[in-house]
């Protein structure tokens, strides 16, 4: 019987359980979809790395002897060793060539790249070995190459399609006669500014070894070394007798495999994931748990009655207990059931969305019991828990004493009623709204707390969005100001290539940019970066301050970005000993002054006058890229005129990249809006079970006034007035909260490839504000429809 | 036909005071009284509101613990007794009717009665009962759709079917027009007299006091005074 009391119950206050549920099931939902995404990834990340031995060092060198390789494996802790070939090559799209025969690329309105690296097929382990997935193995005796898969999908290429690709300025075409994937490029980008794979444009072909060797002239040398350890063994002082050995053959890095651009990315993803897993769901229960709490303490306080009778007749404490419990059980129950569904059935379309950026095999959905399981636990326990803190106090009620009516609150003045000015401006129901505020310090608090939630959720996001927004599009629109930008293939003697492009019709102006990879080094602090050299009064690579100013590339030191300064332990005056392979003599060292600290959000760089930093190379006036200011309409002509140029790299349109940016954005829409469902949702579920609960519990007072003459909506004030001033403070302390939260994103996001400054913009705030106060009216217009159905003559005639 | 009256005692009192905090205010409820009940009597409680009545019907059912004296059912020592023995107590042999009813207002007629039967040892069997109290055809309505009179009934039944050792009534007819009043009554007497058992009321009408074995006067939380009806009338006679 007291079952079906239970269903009749709930069906009564439908809505505020309805809400209860939904809000479990969201949080549930978001575990079990991201902890089974992510258990996904983890684990074909884990199998894939085993199955294709993923290095766990990488080293960058100008030109190491390939005979040589087989040595560096005597270093102690060194399993395996292999040397490579890398190299970027541009694809011809026989398109804008008007060629015919070979694959055309319609899609592909930019430069198509490749970036070719060598598979030793002499040995029989390779180090980050391509897991083909078609084709055949490749040959020596023929042009052919192997493709990643992401590449061959985009641009709807054949198994013996045929690619040509400019190798050396030469134009040499090849078979595709494979396709495959490799854990070394599961997040495969060109540059790491670029954010986001684009297939279309750019992939990886795989090559033998000795045929790249032959077509770069790169006779019997390599110029990538990738290596595995012993299991045990440390990296750095691996790294540091690598170091001694490759000097001489012009170093440019060594690290380990956590700073891997595709490796770092993939785990950034999945510590995000992780943590998103593990906080929105917490933060969801404990929301529904407080819901849960509130309504079960309240609905026992009205049912006091009822509950001394079923005493009275001898139901023990624990069946009572049971009963109420049973509320919080079912409701816990079906959220967690309906979270555990709807999870389950949304691992498969997030996992569709990795597959779009992360290119390895096992992304596959896979229900798992575990976390299904888990997930109807951890809602039950929280409901559980949240009820029985609820219904406690029925252990201490006697009978007798919950057969009579409650001892009236004792009725004192409120601090704020102190400020007589304060106090006389409010209406009679705003007054009664403080006094209920401040005697029911608990359910105010909650309230609060719940609304603080709320507004975080919307504001986050939002912030998180418009910042990286704002700071992407600086970097394309602020800093990099060139319409074109073109990487040199070989460093070029700066006033010779200037002077070529110059006279090109619709070139409006040059500028070199000088690049060297150097290891910056701060007593123990080093780090590998890219210091470039700016031309003096620069207006198409500009260096911005903290406070927006453009400065001048300093020539008596260098510039350092914020993180670079932070990884250093750098400030202004800290003398830096610097390497590089670009020094006429790499093995010795030198030093450069950190004249400033700037803010830089993709990427760590140095900054330096183009030519200070030609004279500090010591290698005359070389230029390793060309920055064009240029008419629109001369872009194709200059593509037309230089792609095939083997002294070139490419030509980048800026504009290209900025719409690049602009798809990445547009990609993560959905789950801003998602979040920002939630926070609508949660806000509902607060502010309609607080105005259920204070119409039930003071429904003879509303009725009164009501009887009195005032209209429902003089009557609502009561509640709404409670809920505007508890929420209006509540939103103010979300935005602390907010900044504290990004601060803490910030922290736990930024990177070598993407750092950004912890603020809270005001359209976050604004609009965070707006959808709060939206979904609070909403609420108040649901809570006002039971309002109206409120029957005077019964609630009046009751007994107290 | 009336049953032979036992002589064993089925409530003992002694010395029993019970004293309240009421928000900020101790109430002195009862002050220290004596009295046995007998196993199959017809007891009315009469006295003015605060005269402590209701206390010493809560005492009796087991609803409350007395703040001093003595007080036994046979021979459980209630004022001894632990939450748990109380509501084991309150389970097995007593049934309670009250003045507002306290209906579960969840629940219809015939789930009122069966919440009741389910925790019972014995009850009796749940549309029986509701049939004796004349609501066979009310089963399956909520308590709003039934009068004063009939929600009463419901309650009657619903502390009857679990056939309990003592029936005590708290203002069972306070909130009743006359006619319903005797109905109700009627049925208590009928239960008392077939199935032999003890029923207390308490009331504040003298008239009902006619209908008794014996009255028990309370005035300011003590027993002025015990009458012993030699000729109980029935409810049909009382006056009001």
């Amino acid at each position: 019987m007291l079952f079906r009391k239970m269903l009749r119950d709930l069906k009564e206050q439908k809505g505020a359980y309805a809400a209860c549920v939904t809000v479990i099931a969201i949080g549930l939902m978001v575990y079990t979809s991201l902890s089974m995404v992510m258990d996904n990834l983890r684990l074909a990340q884990q199998s894939f790395y085993e199955k294709q031995n993923f290095a766990d060092g990488f080293v960058d060198v100008q030109a190491y002897p390939y005979n040589q390789v087989a040595k560096l494996a005597q270093i102690d802790g060194i399993a395996q060793i292999q040397g490579r070939l890398i190299k970027d090559v541009r694809v011809i799209n026989p398109i804008e060539k008007g060629g015919n025969a070979i694959h055309s690329f319609p899609e592909a309105e930019d430069n198509i790249y490749l970036r070719l690296v060598s598979l030793d097929t002499s040995q029989t382990s390779l180090i980050n070995d391509v897991f083909l997935l078609e084709g055949i193995p490749l040959t020596e005796d023929s042009l052919n190459l192997w493709v990643d898969n992401k590449f061959f999908e985009a641009n709807a290429l054949q198994l013996n399609a045929e690619l040509s690709l400019i190798i050396e300025g030469k134009k040499e075409t090849f078979q595709v006669t494979g396709m495959g994937q490799s854990p070394e490029f599961i997040y495969a980008m060109r540059t790491t500014s670029e954010l986001i794979p684009n297939p279309a444009t750019f992939g990886i072909g795989y090559l033998p070894l000795e045929v790249m060797q032959s077509l770069f002239n790169a006779k019997a040398t390599v110029n990538n070394l990738v290596f595995t350890l012993e299991p045990g063994a440390s990296f750095e002082e691996v790294k540091a007798y690598l170091e001694t050995e490759l000097k001489p053959y012009g170093l440019k890095s060594i690290y380990p495999r956590k700073d891997q651009t595709s490796h770092l990315l993939l785990s950034q993803e999945l510590t995000g994931l992780g943590a998103t897993a593990k906080y929105m769901p917490l933060l969801f229960l404990a929301v529904a748990a407080m819901i849960l709490y509130i309504m079960l303490k309240r609905m026992i306080e009205l049912q006091r009655t009822q509950l001394g009778t079923l005493k009275a007749f001898g139901y023990t404490n624990r069946e009572i207990v049971l009963h109420y419990l049973s509320y919080a059980l079912l409701t816990g129950l079906t959220g967690g059931l309906l979270g555990g569904i709807l999870g389950s059935a949304l691992t498969e379309p997030f996992l569709s969305l990795y597959r779009q950026y992360f290119n390895m095999p096992g992304l596959e959905a896979a229900f798992s019991p575990g976390y299904f399981f888990l997930s109807l636990i951890l809602s039950t326990v929280f409901s559980l828990a949240a009820g029985y803190q609820g219904c406690r106090k029925i252990l201490k009620l006697e009978p007798a004493e919950a057969m009579r009516p409650v001892a009236p609150p004792p009725g004192k003045k409120i601090i704020l009623e102190k400020f007589a000015f304060f106090w006389q401006m409010l209406t009679v129901q705003g007054k009664m709204a403080l006094r209920n505020m401040l005697r029911n310090k608990l359910r105010t608090a909650f309230l609060f707390l719940g609304m603080m939630f709320t507004f975080t959720l919307l504001a986050l996001p939002w912030s998180f969005k418009n910042l990286t927004d704002v700071m992407l599009f600086d970097q394309f629109e602020k800093i990099e100001t060139y319409d074109v930008k073109i990487p040199l293939a070989v460093p070029l003697k700066q006033r010779a290539a200037e002077q070529e492009l110059a006279g090109f019709p619709g070139v409006k102006n040059v500028e070199a940019l000088a690049e060297a990879p150097v290891k910056l080094q701060n007593a123990w602090h080093e780090k590998d970066v890219v210091l470039l050299g700016i031309e003096d009064g620069s207006t198409l690579y500009n260096i911005i301050d903290n406070s927006g100013n453009t400065l001048d590339p300093p020539s008596g030191g260098v510039l350092i970005s914020e993180r670079l300064a932070d990884l250093l332990e750098a400030e202004p005056g800290t003398v830096l000993t610097v390497e590089s392979p670009f020094f006429e003599n790499t093995e010795i060292k030198k030093e450069l002054t950190v004249v400033g600290v700037i803010p830089q959000n993709v990427g760590i760089n140095a900054y330096m006058e183009i030519t200070s930093l030609q004279e500090f190379l010591g290698q005359g006036e070389l230029a390793t890229a060309l920055l064009l200011s240029i008419e629109e309409e001369s872009i194709p002509l200059l593509k037309e005129k230089y792609n095939n140029s083997m002294l070139i790299n490419g030509i980048e349109n800026r504009l290209s990249l900025l719409r690049q940016m602009q798809d990445l954005m547009d990609s993560y829409t959905g789950m801003f809006y998602a979040m920002f469902i939630f926070g609508i949702i949660i806000g509902f579920a607060i502010i309609y079970n607080s105005s259920v609960i204070t119409l039930s519990e003071r429904s003879r007072e509303l009725a009164s006034m009501m009887v009195l003459g005032m209209s429902p909506k003089e009557v609502l004030d009561v509640i709404t007035f409670e809920q505007w001033f508890v929420s209006f403070f509540a939103m103010l302390a979300g935005i602390p909260l907010t900044k504290a939260l990004m601060a803490a994103m910030a922290e736990g996001i930024g990177s070598d490839v993407f750092t950004f400054a912890p603020e809270v913009n005001a359209d976050a705030i604004i609009l965070a504000f707006l959808i709060t106060t939206a979904s609070i009216i909403f609420a108040q217009l649901m809570a006002a429809r039971k309002l109206k159905n409120l029957s005077l003559v019964d609630v009046l005639k009751s007994r107290e | 036909m009336k049953p032979d009256k036992s002589t064993k005692p089925l409530i003992r009192a002694k010395a029993l005071s019970k004293i309240y905090q009421m928000g900020e205010v101790e109430v002195r409820a009862l002050t220290g009284v004596d009295f046995e009940i007998l196993e199959n009597e017809f007891i009315v409680i009469l006295g003015p509101s605060g005269s402590g009545k209701s206390t010493l019907l809560n005492l009796v059912g087991g609803m409350d613990q007395a703040t001093s004296g003595e007080l036994y059912y046979k021979d459980l020592p209630l004022h001894q007794a632990d939450s748990k023995k109380l509501t084991l107590y309150r389970r097995d042999a007593v049934g309670f009717v009250f003045q507002f009813y306290n209906l579960i207002p969840n629940l219809t007629a015939w789930e009122n009665v069966s919440l009741s039967a389910e925790i019972a040892k014995n009850p009796f069997d749940v549309s029986t009962t509701l049939a004796q109290v004349g609501l066979a055809h009310r089963g399956d309505h909520f308590p709003s759709q039934l009068s004063g009179g009939e929600q009463q009934r419901v309650a009657l039944a619903r502390a009857i079917v679990k056939n309990p050792d003592l029936l005590l009534c708290d203002e069972p007819t306070g909130a009743l027009d006359s006619q319903t009043s005797i109905q109700v009554l009627k049925i208590l007497k009928e239960f008392h007299e077939n199935y032999h058992k003890t029923v207390i009321i308490i009331t504040h009408n003298a008239g009902v006091a006619a209908i008794a074995d014996r009255v028990f006067y309370l005035k300011d939380g003590a027993i002025s005074k015990i009458v012993t009806n030699a000729q109980p009338i029935s409810p049909e006679k009382v006056t009001w």
